[in-house]
């Protein structure tokens, strides 16, 4: 650790979700020196979710987590080397930048920010008492625990129609609950609709989630608001997917963000801080979909490779 | 090192890769309940960790005090397996 510490790296990049994980591919693959730092799960929300149908080159889909390992087994062939840890300040030095992270400080001539997006929450009441005992954000995390129980699902975006989905395998029943309308994807909806017909789901459009009630530690209910009418629809956990926010909380200070905390660039993929770079979810404009992401790393890592030849002269 | 890691988990749960990944890159040895295989389990999970979550890693340290890490948490992990 002390060895790496003292070196200049050709780059470090924070994040090594889907967008970070293809961009050390390509830069690896260039004898460009590269080393990812990632504070939660390798792949990103990628690997936290049950299936991926709209990435290229599965026709019949992907386990989320079949993918992320891929993606880091590919990284890693090449030569990248991804520590476990959490990146807290970016220092710039000029020509080189010194990332400050919870295992020591590593030094590099350029830095790439993919440190991608997280569940939002809705902020109702209950929310927050009984997150974990009730209240998730990962099906495929806690799923398990609502066997033969009756579960509620928050949103109306791919996300929550394909949790969902995943979901019934262990519940009973599932109320979905949309805010306004179903946004996810034709085929997806498609696809709900089989369970709607069996009886396992049932929709509920326009109806925005109030409350979340428990009792004794255990969630009992959630408080809705269908089509205007008061409602309690009991259950016995609720699972939240109504989109998602930047994991920009280190550079908020550092480089331009947009109003909602997402990472300004050029079209060069490039932050207003010379030398660190942003790709995937974190930037502004990004579409929030893993193949666009794995595409920004690739044009980040070609970017990045042009700024370093610029950097040696 | 710790005398036991005692890691639940579930076959989906990509958080408990994590962990598992963590522990072996630090040579630490751990024992795996996995919740799908053992469904009747989940209430020991339960009762040590007070969350409907995995992963849950029971540390148990050479005075045989226990300490229980709820999700992937290297803040709490590193110290605990230190």
């Amino acid at each position: 650790m002390d060895q790496a510490q003292n070196k200049v790296y050709d780059l470090l990049i924070v994040g090594a979700g889907p967008a970070a994980l293809t961009a050390a591919i390509y830069t690896t693959r260039e004898d460009i020196s590269t080393v990812l730092f990632e504070r939660g799960v390798i792949g990103g929300l990628a690997a936290v979710t049950d299936k991926i149908d709209n990435y290229p080159g599965f026709p019949d889909g992907v386990e989320g987590l079949t993918l992320a390992d891929d993606l880091r087994k590919q990284a890693e062939r090449f030569g990248a080397v991804i520590e476990l840890g959490e990146v807290t300040n970016i220092v710039d030095h000029g020509k080189t930048k010194t990332i400050i992270t919870t295992d020591g400080d590593y030094t590099a001539k350029a830095v790439l920010i993919a440190t991608g997006s997280d569940y939002k929450k809705i902020g109702v009441p209950g929310e927050q008492t009984y997150y974990a005992r009730g209240v998730h954000y990962c099906a495929t995390c806690d799923g398990a625990f609502y066997r033969d129980k009756r579960l509620a699902v928050v949103g109306g975006g791919n996300s929550a129609v394909q949790e969902t989905i995943f979901l019934t395998r262990y519940a009973t029943h599932i109320d979905l609950l949309v805010r306004s309308k179903l946004r996810a994807s034709d085929v997806l909806i498609k696809e709900l609709d089989e369970y709607v017909k069996n009886g396992k789901v049932t929709v509920h459009l326009n109806t925005p989630t109030e409350e979340i009630v428990g009792v004794d530690n255990s969630v009992v209910e959630v408080k809705v608001n269908e089509d205007g009418k008061a409602g309690i629809i009991k259950i016995d956990g609720v699972f939240i997917f109504v989109g998602l926010l930047p994991n920009s909380q280190f550079v908020t200070k550092l480089v331009d963000i947009d109003d909602i905390g997402f990472v300004k660039t050029d079209e060069n993929l490039h932050t207003s801080m010379k030398g660190v770079f942003a790709a995937g979810d974190i930037r502004s404009g990004a579409t929030m979909q893993i193949a666009s992401a794995a595409g920004e790393g690739a044009t980040a890592a070609l970017k990045i490779r042009e700024f370093l030849e610029g950097h040696e002269s | 090192m710790p005398k036991q890691v005692t890691i639940f988990t579930t076959n989906t749960c990509g958080y408990c890769q994590m962990v598992k990944k963590y522990l072996g890159a630090k040579g630490v040895g751990y024992n795996e309940v996995n919740l799908d295989k053992e469904p009747g389990r989940q209430d020991e999970a339960l009762k040590l960790s007070g969350a409907l979550t995995v992963p849950v890693t029971v540390v148990t340290k050479s005075d045989d005090s226990q300490e229980v890490i709820v999700g992937y948490n290297l803040a709490r992990l590193a110290p605990a397996i230190a």
